[in-house]
């Protein structure tokens, strides 16, 4: 057993340390960088690191399980690995078992801080099971704990955002009182599933609904090739049904580009800080023209400057705004209004509570952690609202509502769909009111930078509670 | 070692507790992988299920045993006794959505010889991720006791019911508009059906978790529901 004893380490132990540590951030960066050759040598060497470290940390993380990885009271120095396996980018978490037939038995003794935050861990040690209960990683942790060999394990963590992380689960040695020990590392392949999965979308979609102005725009102009060389008055016509339909054809790849963009980084929160109510009068000023052209009034009702800043990608909460009241313009009669407003510091609950006793309701994407205050954009149209059975599908792609024209601006049918993605990366909420015959109004709702800067997370609005 | 054997008390109501968080993942596992076989037609993956269903009964009785023996032996009082039955009664109704993951997978194994219907396997699909996402939510506030994140499972459960009714609606469509569709589409409004029982096991464990940890019962009345037989 080569398990250096708290307070005595000796010179050569320290270099071998040292010298694991280094390996352990070489190891990380080279995870995070997908350096597949270096990863494995990098984790096993990070296993070396973090065997000393919870050689040193074990007994006392059971005794007093409080303060994780921070300076021992009593030793000489602090150890300078407890802040490099916390600042890993990648879930780090180290089990201990003592019994095979156990199987409810295994603890966690050292997590770091992405673990914290990702798994939503309050402690500094406890019981395996209540943090993952994949039964897949199970297994794989099992294999390192008593088959004493590496294992993997896809941990489909769900959610809201869909995440998919590799788990992979690699023998430590023994502590000193005869438990058996693995080191948990998840990495985050999202990314990569995810462009597997939108390449696949997109193409299946693109090729279906592609096909059919396509198919339109040759035969028109086969038909102007043959018998309508001569009439002038035809081929006008023609034209102009091509050029509508060219632009359709591109309208609908602006629009399927732009999903596949969203999607592939819905997972990734936004940063930036936005001003709602300067996105909706800038969208309203843009849109005017076009209320115009249609006899639509734009009726908003918003607060000032600075009174709600949401945390978000500018241009993206200004496309769903504009998907928005662009999708109510549509469907709004002549001389009708389309009603805006904004209002600030709701709940999520107060955000989606009901407003119409007779009118249908259903939310249609609710974030994952609800907490603190929301900015909540309402709009609503006064056109033949819609039955109960359609809201279910509403924000799936190119789903149409039978029966119901939407104008001769027809949409692509991704306009929802690519609200509630966006809403879904920015960590917001969307729901729908309708009553038949009597209009619908679309809610989404933000996150305020307020309620962010509240609990010291900059990128997402996790709660991580710390126990002290 | 002996210390080990022996536990004390409190070990016995976290291993209780940790025997149902893992009971948990095995059923999660179940649904989310009988809703891929139906997806993707595929039968070994179902014959899995069906043989993986043993375990979830073997544990549900493992818990009711190891729930009775500490009420008998250790008298549990007030929280601790709450704590005691709400494992057991988790464990119930994770075994029933266990068996109901099965009987998806039964049907996916009929399913598979039937033709291909995609636009119906994909709003199976959609409901299904609702379902597994709502069992996934209800057992992270079990293993977190966090009340407000039961509650919110318990008041959004008529989304599945709104998902089962558009589906519902969509069959009716299919068989009527061939009668050819009958056999498949009767067996996915099975699959649909169960997925919204699901749902409803999934409401009940967040009553259970509610009344665990604050000893109130939640009253369902208050919770909105949609006439499932409107449509």
């Amino acid at each position: 057993m080569a398990q250096p004893q708290s307070g005595s380490i000796s010179p050569l132990t320290s270099a071998l340390v040292a010298a694991g540590a280094g390996a352990a951030v070489i190891g990380a960066l080279a995870a995070s960088g997908r350096l597949e050759t270096g990863t494995a040598v990098g984790g096993a060497l990070l296993v070396i690191g973090l065997g000393w470290l919870v050689g040193q940390r074990a007994e006392a993380a059971k005794a007093a399980p409080a303060q994780a990885l921070a300076a021992e009271p009593g030793r000489s120095e602090p150890p300078p690995y407890a802040s490099l396996v916390n600042a890993l980018p990648d879930p780090v978490l180290v089990i201990a078992a003592h019994e095979p037939d156990d199987l409810a038995g295994r603890r966690f003794v050292l997590v770091n801080d992405a673990a914290r935050e990702f798994l939503r861990i309050q402690n500094d040690a406890g019981l395996l099971v209540t943090v993952i209960r994949d039964p897949e990683v199970l297994e794989a942790v099992d294999i390192a704990l008593f088959g004493g060999r590496s294992a993997e394990a896809v941990y489909a963590a769900g959610g809201a955002q869909d995440r998919v992380w590799r788990a992979s689960a690699k023998p430590l040695d023994e502590a000193p009182n005869g438990d058996r020990r693995a080191l948990l590392v998840l990495r985050d392949e999202t990314d990569i599933r995810r462009a597997e999965r939108t390449r696949a979308d997109f193409l299946a979609n693109a090729s279906h609904e592609l096909r059919t102005p396509l198919a339109s725009l040759s035969g028109f102009i086969e038909t102007l090739r043959g018998h309508a060389r001569t009439d002038e008055k035809a081929r006008d016509k023609f034209l102009t049904i091509m050029q509508a339909q060219a632009e359709r054809m591109s309208r609908l790849i602006d629009d399927l580009l732009s999903l596949s963009r969203i999607e592939l980084n819905e997972h990734i929160a936004p940063q930036g800080e936005v001003d709602l109510a300067l996105a909706v009068m800038d969208v309203v000023d843009s849109l005017g023209p076009l209320a115009a052209d249609k006899s639509v009034r734009l009726e908003t009702d918003l607060p000032g400057p600075g009174a709600a800043i949401g945390v978000g990608d500018r241009d993206q909460i200004v496309q769903v705004i504009q998907n928005l009241i662009d999708n109510a313009l549509k469907y709004s009669p002549t001389g009708g209004a389309v009603a805006i407003s904004l209002e600030t510091g709701l709940t999520a609950e107060a955000a989606v509570a009901a407003r119409l006793p007779q009118a249908s309701r259903l939310a249609l994407l609710t974030p994952d952690h609800v907490h603190g205050v929301y900015g909540v954009l309402r709009v609503s149209d006064a056109g033949p609202g819609l039955a109960r059975e359609h809201l279910p599908r509403l924000t799936e792609r190119f789903y149409r509502v039978e029966g119901q024209k939407s104008g001769d601006r027809s949409g692509t049918g991704l306009g929802l769909a690519i609200v509630k993605h966006i809403m879904n990366r920015h960590r917001g909420g969307m729901a729908i009111e309708s009553q038949e015959g009597s209009g619908a109004t679309f809610t989404v709702y933000f996150p305020l930078i307020a309620a962010i800067k509240g609990q010291g997370t900059r990128h997402a609005p996790i709660v991580v509670t710390k126990v002290s | 070692m002996n210390e080990h054997i022996v536990k004390s008390y409190e070990d016995e109501l976290n291993t209780l507790t940790a025997e149902c968080a893992r009971m948990g993942g095995l059923t999660e596992a179940a649904v989310a992988d009988s809703l891929d076989a139906v997806i993707k037609r595929d039968r070994a993956l179902a014959d899995a299920i069906v043989e993986r269903d043993e375990r979830l009964d073997v544990l549900q009785a493992d818990i009711e045993r190891k729930a009775i023996r500490l009420i008998a032996l250790r008298q549990p009082m007030a929280n601790d006794l709450r704590r005691t039955v709400a494992a057991m009664k988790i464990a119930t109704n994770l075994e029933r959505c266990g068996d109901l993951a099965k009987n998806i997978a039964k049907r996916t194994l009929i399913l598979a010889d039937a033709e291909p219907m995609a636009p119906l396997t994909r709003s199976i699909e959609r409901m299904g991720r609702l379902v597994c996402g709502r069992l996934k939510d209800v057992l992270d506030a079990y293993t977190s006791s966090d009340v407000d994140r039961a509650i919110l499972v318990w008041t959004r459960d008529d989304e599945v019911d709104e998902h089962y009714n558009s589906l519902f609606r969509e069959l009716l469509t299919y068989m009527m508009g061939d009668p050819r569709t009958i056999t498949a589409c009767a067996h996915l409004l099975f699959v649909a059906k169960n997925l919204e029982r699901i749902g409803d096991h999934a409401t009940n464990i967040a009553e259970i978790i509610h009344y665990e940890i604050t000893g109130d019962e939640m009253i369902s009345a208050d919770r909105p529901k949609t006439d499932a037989l409107r449509a």
